[in-house]
């Protein structure tokens, strides 16, 4: 097969294969959990014996658009805006700005969903499916823009309270300055 | 043109052979000869891959048109035969719910949108001209154009479904479901785009055919003696050039920018309404089935004429009614939307006007069957489908006029009853008219008839297969099956005729097969057909099988609504149009006398090159907002191109003396 031809076989498989994940829908399916006995997580660079490299792994649906926008039905319907409104914080931290207390690694906001944080986040475990928080753990992050382009959500279908996912510019995440339990 | 010929022209009685006042100055065959092969020169385009590509001569134009828009019912059957294996049985999971999701869409839109409008237009593309004893048709390139505008949206989808981006939300496109929050993701944009390509097509065809009908007829067909066919074909023309723009607005201005731009045009809490979707779509999508059987029900009267022996009953009752049912398709878009909060005083409305529109409709069949009572008919292929054009295409109607009750069709409303009424009107009054003009003018197209004892085969086992498919459904229906599920449980007793209606499709399969074979053989084989195989009256028979590049080496003078059965042939004609460069006549709009010589471009890369630049603007704006600026600078190139050739070869002139009638019987 010629250069140009084989390049087409690979430009034409990549465009499926980019094509694909974007598009799938995962309807039940059980994706790796990510606590922190698993992969040894770590929050703080504070902690006992030799220092550890926390194994990374990768969000499974950040580059799915479907599971994003389950997400966030699930954010509404589990009333997460309750305390963090659209995602601008209010009683719990704002989820679309570029401080994170926990953690912004798929890994972290995993735990954070999970198994809940001090001062009023609840664990959801023992509520949601590990496939549920993880489509929560990607809408999240895709109120920052964390994620590629083509999964976030457009416009929602009801007031504008926030510019639309797709149009969010991607914020550097940082670690909050303050301890934990401070609100913002 | 002298007195004489404009008197001949408008005489209502045609005396054969006889040409008042004009001295009859007979063609000579050298003379004919020499002017085919001049003729021959100058209408043919180059050869090779990039004549291939260049090509402007309508008839090969639409020839693709026809045989990619075939494809493409092939495609939509493949998938219609995937759902009802999928339904076959209770608890089935040969299709999961997301690709059946994606299968009936993909399947609605093909048959609606990539198969049945194209493939009539088509046909008028190629028979139009060729009805109206023009050289070629009006715009050659922008018919060109629209074809591969059209392939494009065709490559498009399929391309997309492949790669599990087909779009997932109904042929309708619904919103919300259809808008950004619900619909994730980019196999919704796939959809809008791939409707803006197939409405840019059809509104291509529609201008070529207006403009080739009003201008281009052949001296002697005033409005009063235009074929049945063509005059469903101006009708629908103008349809299209009212409807297409609707959706075309609402899938690219209005959806897709809710969903690539965030704009509210759809969103009831930030001041947009989503019932403003359906009203927009209907508004087109109503019209849209009128638009796809009226062209079926233009084929059915030449059909009947030839095989009856007899010229057909109320021309003009049948005018009027095609040209009332394009005006009344405007007015019943509502009757789609009675499960949604409109006034009481609109429902009423739009249930009389849907009744109404079964009035024209009603007043063809009656004009048809007195032909065919009062006539000899004879039951070749052709015929055998337009009688199951009458038992199915009939009780599609009737079913049409109950849901157009506002009662009934809450009852029944977005159940199998729909999907059983829409595939009778659809199969019976579009698809059936079509096969017969397939076996009627494949003679005409390839020089080779199709297997008779083949197609009869193919047209019972359709008939029977279209109406155990589809029959059942109106019973489970009316029981609550709800359209566009992917399986149902065994305790709902939906299984049996379920699977009856499977089997009613797989003999719908075996006979599509059979006339693929049959098309296949005898465009190779076939027995050859010469210029009238069926005797028939048109122009179009007046040339050879299959028609030169240039149609016509002298333009017919027409005397009547049968040219051929009235003066027998050959016909009169008229010369002194060039053979050196491509001249066509025009006529004037009302009673065809010659007015201007036109001047016609040759071939030309430019329709193909515009068209790649449209599908990168639509498709890469998708993906990207840069794709918008660059397709926006090369769609410019490509018009400017377009435009510079043709200030170099367009002209007009007006017609002088060098005009000759000449009657060569
Ligand atoms: C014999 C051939 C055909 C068969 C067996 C068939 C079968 C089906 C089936 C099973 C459905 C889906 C019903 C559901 O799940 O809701 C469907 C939907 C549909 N069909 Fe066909 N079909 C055929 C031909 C056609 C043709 C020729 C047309 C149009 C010219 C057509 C237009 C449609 C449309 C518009 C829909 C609705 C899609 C939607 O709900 O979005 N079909 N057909
Ligand atoms: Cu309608």
């Amino acid at each position: 097969m010629s250069s140009a031809s084989s390049s087409l076989v690979m430009l034409v498989g990549l465009l499926v294969t980019a094509g694909c994940e974007r598009e799938n829908h995962h309807f039940s399916e059980v994706p790796p959990t990510a606590t922190p006995s698993a992969s040894a997580l770590v929050v703080s660079e504070l902690q006992p014996g030799p220092a550890t490299i926390a194994p990374k792994i990768d969000a499974p649906y950040d580059d799915n658009a479907y599971a994003v926008s389950e997400g966030k039905t699930l954010f509404t319907s589990m009333n997460c805006s309750g305390c963090h409104f659209e995602g601008g914080g209010g009683i719990g931290p704002a989820l679309m700005d570029d401080e994170w207390i926990y953690g912004s690694e798929p890994q972290q906001i995993f735990a954070s969903i999970a198994e809940g944080r001090p001062n009023g986040m609840p664990a959801w475990e023992y509520r949601l499916s590990t496939q549920q928080i993880w489509e929560l753990v990607s809408f999240v992050r895709s109120l920052s823009s964390l994620n590629p382009k083509g999964a976030r959500g457009g416009r929602d279908d009801h007031m504008m309270l926030k510019p639309p996912e797709v149009s969010t510019p991607k914020g550097k995440p940082k670690t909050a300055s303050a301890l934990p339990g401070t609100q913002h | 043109m002298t007195s004489a010929g404009r008197r001949l022209l408008h005489n209502d009685s045609p005396t054969p052979g006889t040409l008042p006042g004009s001295a009859p100055e007979l063609l000579s065959e050298e003379t004919v000869l020499e002017q085919a092969r001049l003729l021959d020169i100058t209408w043919r385009d180059g050869g090779g891959l990039w004549g291939w590509l260049t090509t402007v001569d309508h008839k090969l134009i639409a020839r693709r048109y026809v045989v990619t828009a075939f494809l493409m019912f092939i495609a939509g059957g493949i998938e219609a035969a995937m759902m009802r294996l999928q339904l076959a049985r209770p608890e089935n999971t040969f299709l999961g719910p997301d690709r059946y999701n994606q299968i009936f869409t993909v399947h609605g839109t093909t048959m609606m949108f990539l198969f049945a409008v194209p493939i009539m237009t088509a046909m008028g593309l190629y028979l139009v001209p060729l009805m109206v004893g023009a050289r070629s048709i009006a715009f050659p390139r922008l018919n060109a154009f629209g074809y591969y505008a059209y392939l494009v949206g065709v490559v498009f989808l399929y391309v997309s479904l492949f790669i599990n981006m087909g779009p997932d939300a109904g042929w309708t496109a619904y919103v919300p479901l259809s808008g950004p929050q619900y619909s994730p993701g980019h196999r919704l944009d796939v959809w809008a785009q791939v409707v803006t390509f197939t409405e840019i097509a059809a509104l291509c065809a529609a201008v070529n055919i207006i403009v080739t009908v009003f201008k281009l007829r052949a001296p002697g067909i005033s409005l009063n003696r235009i074929p049945l066919f063509v005059w469903s074909q101006l009708v629908v023309s103008f349809m299209i050039v009212f409807a297409m723009p609707a959706v075309a607005t609402a899938s690219t201005l209005q959806l897709a920018a809710d969903r690539a731009l965030s704009t509210q045009w759809f969103n009831p809490a930030e001041g947009g309404d989503a019932l403003l979707w359906q009203h927009i779509f209907w508004f087109f999508g109503h019209p849209e089935v009128y638009i796809i059987f009226l062209p079926g029900l233009g084929f059915i009267s030449p059909i009947i004429e030839t095989f009856c022996r007899r010229r057909v009953f109320g021309y003009l009752a049948i005018v009027l009614a095609n040209i009332t049912t394009g005006f009344f398709a405007f007015g019943l878009w509502v009757h789609h939307m009675f499960a949604t909060p409109i006034p009481e005083l609109g429902q009423s409305l739009f249930t009389a006007a849907s009744l109404v529109i079964a009035i024209p409709t009603g007043v063809q069949i009656f004009c048809w069957l007195v032909t065919l009572l009062s006539g000899r008919p004879r039951l070749t292929t052709a015929m055998i489908f337009i009688l199951g054009f009458f038992i199915t295409f009939v009780n599609g109607g009737l079913t049409g006029v109950m849901v157009a009750s506002v009662a009934f069709d809450k009852q029944v409303h977005d159940t199998f009853f729909v999907v059983a009424h829409f595939h009778y009107v659809l199969l019976g009054g579009a698809v059936m008219p079509l096969f017969a003009a397939f076996y009627y003018w494949f003679p005409k197209a390839t020089g080779r008839l199709l297997d008779e004892s083949l197609g009869k085969w193919h047209a019972w086992l359709f008939i029977l297969g279209v109406n155990v498919a589809f029959f059942p459904m109106h019973i489970l229906g009316l029981n609550g099956m709800p359209r566009r599920v992917y399986t149902y449980l065994a305790s709902t007793g939906w299984g049996p005729l379920n699977a009856l209606s499977t089997i009613g499709a797989v003999v719908v399969v075996i006979s599509v097969a059979l006339f693929v074979v049959n098309a296949a053989m005898s465009a190779r084989v076939g027995r050859p057909a010469g210029a009238n195989p069926w005797d028939s009256y048109g122009l179009e028979w007046a040339t050879t099988s299959p028609p030169p590049n240039y149609n016509f080496v002298n333009t017919p003078i027409v005397l009547g609504r049968h040219p051929l059965w009235d003066t027998g042939s050959p016909l009169p004609v008229i010369t002194g149009l060039r053979a050196d460069r491509r001249e066509v006549l025009v006529t004037t709009a009302f009673d065809a006398e010659p007015d201007y010589r036109h001047r016609q471009p040759n071939a030309s890369i430019w329709p193909l090159f515009l068209a790649l630049c449209m599908a990168e603007f639509w498709i890469g704006s998708i993906f990207t907002p840069w794709a918008v600026v660059g397709g926006f600078g090369l769609t410019l190139l490509g018009m400017l191109g377009w435009g510079w050739q043709s200030s170099r070869q367009i002209e007009v002139e007006r017609v002088d003396t060098d005009l000759q009638i000449i009657d060569t019987v």
